[in-house]
């Protein structure tokens, strides 16, 4: 049984506009997806719909056998703790410390009374040490979040993510406000955590030479549907033209 | 279809602006051949309507000559420019004859606000309130710390109630059910039907509720804190970063604590400093709600200015001021160091 299958996947947003159609795919364990496509093809879309922060409008999101789509409240609440998500603007809480910006992965095992005391338990405090230290912050541990560097909050986030224990991992553009270095050093600990911690991971991206370090797979969206999915090796210039037009010319992190 | 619409829309305009021109012109050529000296604004209204609508028929189709049509563009763009244009010419003369009107009906007169008697007046009164009495100083503090605390408990009764408020008026919040749309609005709609009447007539409201004293003063500023610190706070949370909630909701996390680590974090600061600058606000306030009952040092104001006691009245003008700078500079001390 794969990971996560998606199955006729449609979102269509209140003003009308049809941004997924049809969309269907499966994920295995460990995989490392990637979603490319054009400003606008609808991948922080397809990525969102996953773990409902927008609701799908039809259509059927399988994981672990389970439709998210039919879950609400407590049970899809349950479901989100083991899907982690990573965003291109970070998204910390500003004014609160990296190790609470990381202890609040842990939220979703909160009571209402102690998430609003800031209650946490020895062990999980001790768990997001470690993940502090995994991204290679602990000597910002007790400090701000919102004032660390792009790169660094970036590595907060994962830590945060790495915090919920997820079974996957979604991450929008988790690269696109960074630069070529700090980008490489994000995507490698994404790399670790799918191949160290065996989570499945699926990312947004636009640069295509990181597809191709990166990906175990990919998947190509163009106007909210899908019209590319193999292999990176797979991306000849032919299909590079079709999924980015015919004027595309491709540019390099390097 | 939408062209035909525009060209009504347009008459309408042009209608409405003439109508307008015509009730000005009306008024200042009243005041200048000194006819009318009463009020009939209302009852003239019918005759002006019928005026305007004439003028604006007749000058609908002259070219350039319509206010409406060069507003909506329905016309082609007009190569002449701005300036030579008759409906710029209109329009500066709507904006003179406002200024005319307003002069006649706000009765404005330079000859009374410099009249000899009147001059004379105020001379005396100016110079008893430059020499304060400052044997009611002690009563004036008395008083004024009575204001203070009515200021602070009327905030401070405040900021929960609007905290909680300020979430189910927020439009970003609010926005993904019916039930919570309506819950939205029927917030929204009594908030602005409390801010929009002043915290003077509320005074006067609870005066005849809760009876004379500074309990009913402190009530009005309460209710009109609570409307204004709820639109305040909520604006903001409006206008914050949704990626934090996002990022806690996507957790998996208790919907209360999203908002909690999401928004809370984010609007503190702002909603600190909105409070703050809202005791600054409610002090000033609550020394003219005294004026009508309402408790504090406004009811020493009443009493003095009654009685013509100009010097005592100077004495608690300097309290005053004292007050207003030093809450200044507190308040501006605190959003400082917030920063
Ligand atoms: N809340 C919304 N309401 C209406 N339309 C939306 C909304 N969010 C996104 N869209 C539209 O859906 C389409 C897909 O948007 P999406 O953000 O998924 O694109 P994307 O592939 O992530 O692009 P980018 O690479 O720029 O992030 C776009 O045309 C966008 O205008
Ligand atoms: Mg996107």
């Amino acid at each position: 049984m794969p990971l996560l299958k998606i199955e006729k996947l449609n979102k269509i947003f209140p003003n009308g506009y049809h941004a997924l159609k049809d969309v269907s795919f499966e994920v295995d364990k460990g995989d490392f997806l990637v979603i490319i496509g054009l400003s606008g093809s609808g991948k922080s879309t397809l990525l969102r719909c996953i773990n409902r922060l927008y609701e799908p409008t039809s259509g059927r999101v399988l994981f672990l056998g389970e439709d998210l789509t039919k879950l609400s409240g407590l049970k899809l609440r349950a479901m989100r703790a083991k899907i982690a998500m990573i965003f291109q603007q970070f998204n910390l809480i500003p004014r609160l410390s990296v190790l609470h910006n990381v202890l609040s992965g842990a939220l979703n095992k909160k009571s209402v009374l102690d998430g609003l005391f800031y209650r946490y338990t020895p062990e999980q405090k001790k768990v997001a040490l470690e993940k502090i230290e995994l991204v290679g912050l602990s000597h910002r541990t007790y400090q701000r979040a919102d004032k660390l560097s792009g790169g660094q909050q970036q590595r907060v986030a994962i830590a945060r993510a790495l915090m919920q224990e997820p079974l996957l991992l979604l991450a929008d553009e988790p690269v696109s406000s960074l630069d070529p270095a700090t980008s490489h050093s994000i995507m490698k600990y994404l790399e670790q955590i799918n191949k160290e911690l065996g989570v499945t991971v699926i990312c947004n991206l636009h640069f295509l030479d990181l597809v191709r370090r990166y990906a175990s797979r990919v998947i190509a969206l163009k106007d909210g549907q899908i019209i590319f999915e193999g292999y990176p090796r797979d991306i000849t210039d032919e299909w590079f033209k079709k999924i980015y037009g015919e004027d595309a010319i491709e540019v390099k992190t390097t | 279809m939408n062209k035909r619409l525009n060209i009504i829309k347009a008459f309408c305009i042009d209608t409405g602006i003439w109508v307008y021109i015509v009730f000005t012109v009306n008024i200042v050529l009243n005041k200048i051949s000194g006819i009318s000296h009463q009020k009939t604004y209302y009852e003239d209204m019918p005759s002006y309507l019928v005026q305007g609508l004439l003028i604006a028929t007749i000058l609908f189709f002259i070219k350039g000559c319509s206010l409406g049509k060069d507003i909506l563009k329905t016309t082609l763009p007009q190569s002449q420019a701005y300036y030579k244009r008759p409906s710029t010419y209109i329009m500066c003369m709507v904006f003179l004859l406002t200024i005319l009107s307003g002069w006649y009906i706000s009765e404005f007169s330079l000859n009374d606000l410099f009249s000899m008697d009147g001059l004379e007046k105020a001379t005396r009164l100016f110079s008893s309130l430059f020499s304060p009495n400052f044997k009611v100083l002690p009563k004036a503090v008395s008083e004024a710390i009575e204001t203070i605390y009515m200021a602070f408990m009327a905030t401070f009764v405040a900021i929960p109630i609007s905290f909680l408020l300020s979430f189910f008026a927020a439009k970003n919040l609010m926005s993904q059910t019916i039930s919570q749309k309506i819950v939205y609005n029927v917030v929204r709609f009594i908030l602005n039907y409390t801010r929009s009447v002043e915290p003077l007539i509320w005074a006067i409201i609870f005066i005849v509720w809760v009876g004379i004293g500074p309990f009913a003063g402190t009530l009005a500023l309460m209710l009109h804190s609570v409307a204004s610190l709820t639109k305040l706070y909520s604006e903001q949370i409006e206008n914050m970063d949704d990626g934090p909630y996002e990022a806690i909701k996507a957790t998996g996390a208790h919907p209360i604590l999203g908002i909690w680590y999401g928004v809370v974090p984010q609007i503190i600061i702002p909603f600190l400093s909105f409070t703050i600058y809202r005791w600054d606000i409610n002090v000033r306030m609550a020394t003219i709600i005294g004026l009508v009952g309402g408790g504090g040092i406004g009811e020493l104001i009443i009493q003095y200015t009654g009685l013509s006691m100009w010097n005592e009245v100077g004495m608690i003008i300097i309290v005053l001021a004292a007050i207003v700078w030093s809450m200044d500079y507190l308040s501006s001390i605190i959003r400082q160091a917030l920063k």
